[in-house]
């Protein structure tokens, strides 16, 4: 009996410490939600992919420098289904991203608002981001 | 591992897998039948190891418990497989160099070589032993594996998502 219950706390024990694992991934294990961020810049290159989609971005730093942004978006069905598709991409195009900062990587940010150039916003948040108004009702 | 590269580039290339990572609803549909098969099969493995600790069906003989599950085992595993495969095919490149996924990899096939040395062998003189409640100790001691194997493989494939250490 001693044995089983060793082994019940251990399968238990193991199956608890997937817990901060939430959604497909927690937002919060990757991003920072007191750091909201706007990146004006050019888009170099999207990735309509699942399980999520990624927006790469050249933005100009104060000094004149280029950053590179790596920007996480929603899976193509959610993107759909807010109004964006794949063919309002276009290399070299400019646009203005508002999200969130990652936490390991500076040039990591998870996508919220994606507006376009002639002022089309969509919302390309994924599901378990902070209540900040960008999802649309 | 750097001469795979290439050839996980071009799996990635091919037009089918890229129209599936891109597809709204063909990507969701095989990764949530994935899921749903391995519930199916993990869950299935578990009642077996849960008569071999003790802890359920303790006057079920084992060989009926093993005859009924068995095909219904099998009928979720290979499914769950072969959805598996499918999303590794899609995102090789994300795929491999992922610590999680690795790790699965590892506990995956630990749980298949201790399923296998007890059907192959443990199993073999299971007569004698077979509708006792207690059964002898390696049989104990396979369920208990299973059930901590199974466990850890499905926690790592629940971490893939998460690139912490990219």
């Amino acid at each position: 009996m001693k044995r089983n219950i060793i082994l019940v706390l251990l399968v238990a024990g193991a199956l608890c410490s997937v817990q901060p694992a939430q959604a497909h991934h927690a937002f919060a294990a990757q991003y920072d939600p007191t750091k909201p961020l706007t990146l004006n810049g050019v888009v170099t290159r999207v990735e309509w992919s699942n399980p999520h989609g990624w927006i790469y971005m050249d933005t100009k730093e104060p000094g004149g420098k280029v950053k590179h942004w790596m920007i996480e978006t929603a899976a193509p069905s959610q993107l759909t289904r807010h109004g964006l598709k794949k063919a309002d991409f276009t290399d070299g195009m400019s646009a203005t991203v508002k999200g969130y900062q990652g936490k390991a990587d500076p040039g990591l940010a998870n996508g919220r608002t994606l507006i376009l150039k002639g002022g089309r916003s969509f919302y390309i948040g994924s599901v378990g981001g902070p209540n900040d108004g960008a999802e649309p009702q | 591992m750097l001469s795979i590269v290439p050839t996980f580039a071009w799996l990635e290339g091919l037009a089918w897998t890229t129209a599936l990572r891109e597809s709204p609803y063909g990507y969701p549909l095989i990764e949530t039948s994935h899921v749903a098969f391995i519930v199916i099969f993990a869950g299935l493995v578990m009642m077996m190891d849960l008569r071999l600790v003790g802890l359920a069906f303790r006057h079920v003989p084992l060989a009926q418990i093993q005859q009924r599950l068995f095909r219904w085992q099998m009928g979720a595993f290979v499914p769950s497989m072969g959805t598996g495969i499918l999303l590794f095919l899609v995102d090789p490149l994300r795929y491999y160099q992922n610590v999680f996924f690795i790790a699965k990899l590892l506990f995956l096939v630990l749980a298949g070589l201790n399923a296998l040395v007890f059907h192959l062998k443990t199993y073999r003189k299971g007569e004698t032993w077979d509708e006792d409640p207690h059964v002898i100790v390696t049989a104990w001691r396979a369920g208990a594996a299973s059930l901590l194997l199974w466990s850890v493989t499905i926690v790592a494939s629940r971490l893939i998502p998460n690139n912490w250490f990219k």
